[in-house]
């Protein structure tokens, strides 16, 4: 009878104590303020950092390409253009695209696949079919006008050409990652919140084929 | 891996006639000149049927490709007020006011058809301008160039007034003579008073030059001619003297200097012409770099409003309306809502120099420590979203120097933010389970208006 009693409250006690741990579990996690710093911009400037440019021969290539990398960091491209998901952008597969964005009344779009993969990624883009994108938001498919609000450009067409050109040299050394995105379209379903205006996904659009 | 296309291949422009092959605007060959006219005339012919077959139905299908491709820089209404226009370097023309800067008409007057569906098919160098060859049949953009006259009552009442032998006349490559004999009309004319005795701005007297409009208008930097608006042949930048750029401080010189004079003067400014980086080898890029750094640190405001206007702080530090456009005249002022569930409403800081709601308040190091750590003063924590701190933190001590000197000088408004709304922890703790246990899709939210005091959007 006693016994039985303690293994009862015992096992309530640790029923509870489990429900507490699992709720302040819930509360703490990501431990966005128990973390440093470092670690939010270390994982986007290391990722940016394995794309190998001391592999790049020609000096003057890699000039370009570092001055490029700068400022893709800076910019903040990547906070878009790699996959998203529940922790943030998934920097493994950088610069693969998939984030998906419903803008109403302009549809829903989803970031382009970067890398140099030739069926789905920048690697079947012409340079100046890159430049024009970031020059004047216009994409090689039909000559479409992005969405500013989706690919900022109207931000980048800022950039000084010079830089516009580093910043493709540097996208050129991304290495392949097959991630098909999806095409643009005209429907824009904002369902989370109905007072919002433009929702990000926080599930990766992008499919390996 | 692919094959690396060499990015010194690239030019400005894919036909040809605006910059040449080196970039740099000397040696255009005749063969790409002949290509030009050939492909003029060629739409000038397309202008002719168009206007030939019913003009309603031309000026129809102009606005409906004007509706898709040009709204967005321009505005439905052609006011250069389009939704992403705030922010654009240069704004885009407004087709109300009809001053146009690329003509080969007298200073002062309309252009002419060419000259609307040159710019349209070509784009403009230096700006976001695109070319549209590639996208539109001469055709449509004859059509668009129809439509966008309907925009101001000019061009029913007015006649462009040509200039015959401008057309005609297509000069030779600069020689040493007419470089020398330029200079002296760069003197005699007083270009260094907005463009520098160098052409980049050294000494000059006008700096703070604005367009009809009243908006701030840099003189243009006579040595990167690939940002030339109206291209860089000799023809092209004689064309510029000649007939000045209406809406802008640049007259036109047709009354104080002859043709040769301005013949020569386009030589000259064309031998300023320094290399672009994608010219350059690999030491003078490197030497290049080194040199705006160092510039940077000697004009901190000028190189930080580079990276402000380029780095896109503006696009959540506005308030936006209902169809995605941002609201002008409160650049910077913060306000625009986003929901970032389950972790609550953050409202984008007043970025300008406002004491009381603004930076003003803060120090340097304080705007610092936010940019690359995330550390409000009061020592309370940012979450790596939706302010993308974490890229920020990239940032190099003169570039960020350089960005806090430009916010310093942000005009103040008075827009008064409210804390993050944080949810209660009952909704907390439902919203993590979700997204960190169902998987549910939590998408970030941007919420219209302005959330801050001054309102009004």
């Amino acid at each position: 009878m006693n016994t039985r009693r303690v293994v009862k409250w015992t096992l309530g006690v640790l029923l509870v104590l489990a429900a507490v741990g699992f709720l302040a579990f819930l509360y703490l996690i990501p431990p966005f303020t128990l973390m440093a710093p470092e670690a939010f911009s270390g994982p986007e400037i290391a990722a940016a950092n394995a794309v190998k440019l001391d592999a790049i021969t020609d000096p003057k290539t890699r000039a370009l390409a570092e001055r490029g990398k700068y400022i893709v960091v800076a910019t903040g491209c990547v906070d878009c253009h790699a996959p998203p998901s529940a922790a943030g952008p998934d920097f493994a597969r950088y610069m693969a695209g998939g984030a998906k964005t419903a803008f109403k009344g302009h549809g829903t779009f989803v970031s382009a696949n970067l890398t140099a993969d030739r069926q789905y990624g920048l690697g079947r883009r012409t340079d100046e079919d890159v430049l024009r994108v970031l020059r004047s938001g216009v994409s090689a498919d039909g000559g479409r006008q992005l969405w500013y609000r989706d690919m900022p450009w109207a931000w980048v067409a800022n950039w000084t050409e010079e830089d516009r050109v580093a910043v493709l040299t540097y996208l050129r050394q991304i290495p392949a990652i097959a991630q098909k995105i999806p095409p643009p379209t005209a429907e824009a379903t904002v369902t989370y919140d109905p007072t919002g205006i433009e929702e990000t996904s926080t599930v990766n659009a992008g499919t390996t084929p | 891996m692919r094959a690396r296309e060499p990015v010194a291949v690239w030019r400005v422009n894919e036909i040809g006639n605006v910059l040449d092959r080196t970039g740099r605007g000397h040696g255009v060959t005749s063969s790409s000149s002949v290509t030009f006219r050939l492909v003029l005339a060629v739409l000038l012919l397309a202008g002719v049927a168009s206007a030939q077959t019913s003009s309603t139905a031309a000026s129809a299908s102009g606005k409906a490709i004007y509706d898709q491709r040009c709204v967005q820089c321009h505005g439905a209404d052609g006011r250069g007020n389009g939704a992403a226009a705030p922010v654009l370097l240069p704004r885009p023309r407004d087709f109300a006011a009809a001053q146009f800067k690329l003509r080969t008409t007298e200073t002062g007057s309309l252009p002419t058809d060419d000259d609307l569906i040159r710019t349209i098919t070509y784009g403009i160098p230096g700006t976001s301008m695109p070319g549209w060859q590639k996208f539109l049949s001469t055709a449509d953009i004859a059509a668009v160039a129809n439509y966008i006259k309907t925009f101001s009552p000019r061009f029913a009442a007015e006649r462009p007034q040509s200039i015959p032998a401008v057309a005609a006349s297509v000069p030779g490559a600069p020689t040493t003579q007419t470089v020398a004999a330029g200079k002296a009309v760069y003197e005699k004319l007083r270009c260094a008073a907005c463009h520098g005795t160098d052409g980049k701005g050294t000494g000059a007297i006008a700096t703070d030059l604005k367009d009809d409009a009243g908006r701030p208008l840099p003189a243009t930097n006579l040595t990167e001619p690939w940002t030339f608006r109206g291209g860089a042949t000799p023809q092209d930048v004689y064309l510029r003297f000649r007939t000045g750029m209406n809406g802008t401080p640049m007259p036109s010189f047709v009354d104080a200097a002859n043709e040769t004079e301005l013949r020569n003067l386009a030589a000259y400014v064309l031998s300023l012409a320094r290399k672009p980086v994608w010219d350059m080898t690999a030491d003078e890029v490197k030497a290049f770099y080194q040199a705006q750094a160092a510039e940077a640190v000697r004009d901190p405001v000028r190189h930080g409003r580079y990276i402000v206007t380029t780095i896109g702080c503006s696009f959540c530090h506005t308030p936006v309306r209902e169809d995605g456009s941002l609201v002008d005249g409160m650049l910077f002022a913060g306000g625009q809502k986003w929901t970032a569930a389950p972790f609550g409403d953050f409202v984008s800081a007043n970025l300008t120099s406002d004491k009381e709601t603004g930076l003003g308040g803060w120090t340097d190091d304080q705007i610092k420590v936010v940019l690359t750590k995330g550390i409000r003063p009061d020592g309370t924590r940012m979450l790596p979203f939706p302010m993308p701190w974490p890229s920020y933190a990239g940032l190099t001590p003169s570039d960020l120097n350089a960005l806090v000197a430009y916010l310093r000088t942000i005009p103040p408004i008075s827009n008064r933010i409210p804390a993050p709304a944080r949810p209660n922890i009952v909704s907390y703790l439902w919203g993590k389970f979700q997204l960190l246990i169902l998987k549910k899709d939590m998408p970030l939210v941007a919420h219209p208006g302005n959330s801050g005091s001054a309102g009004g959007v």
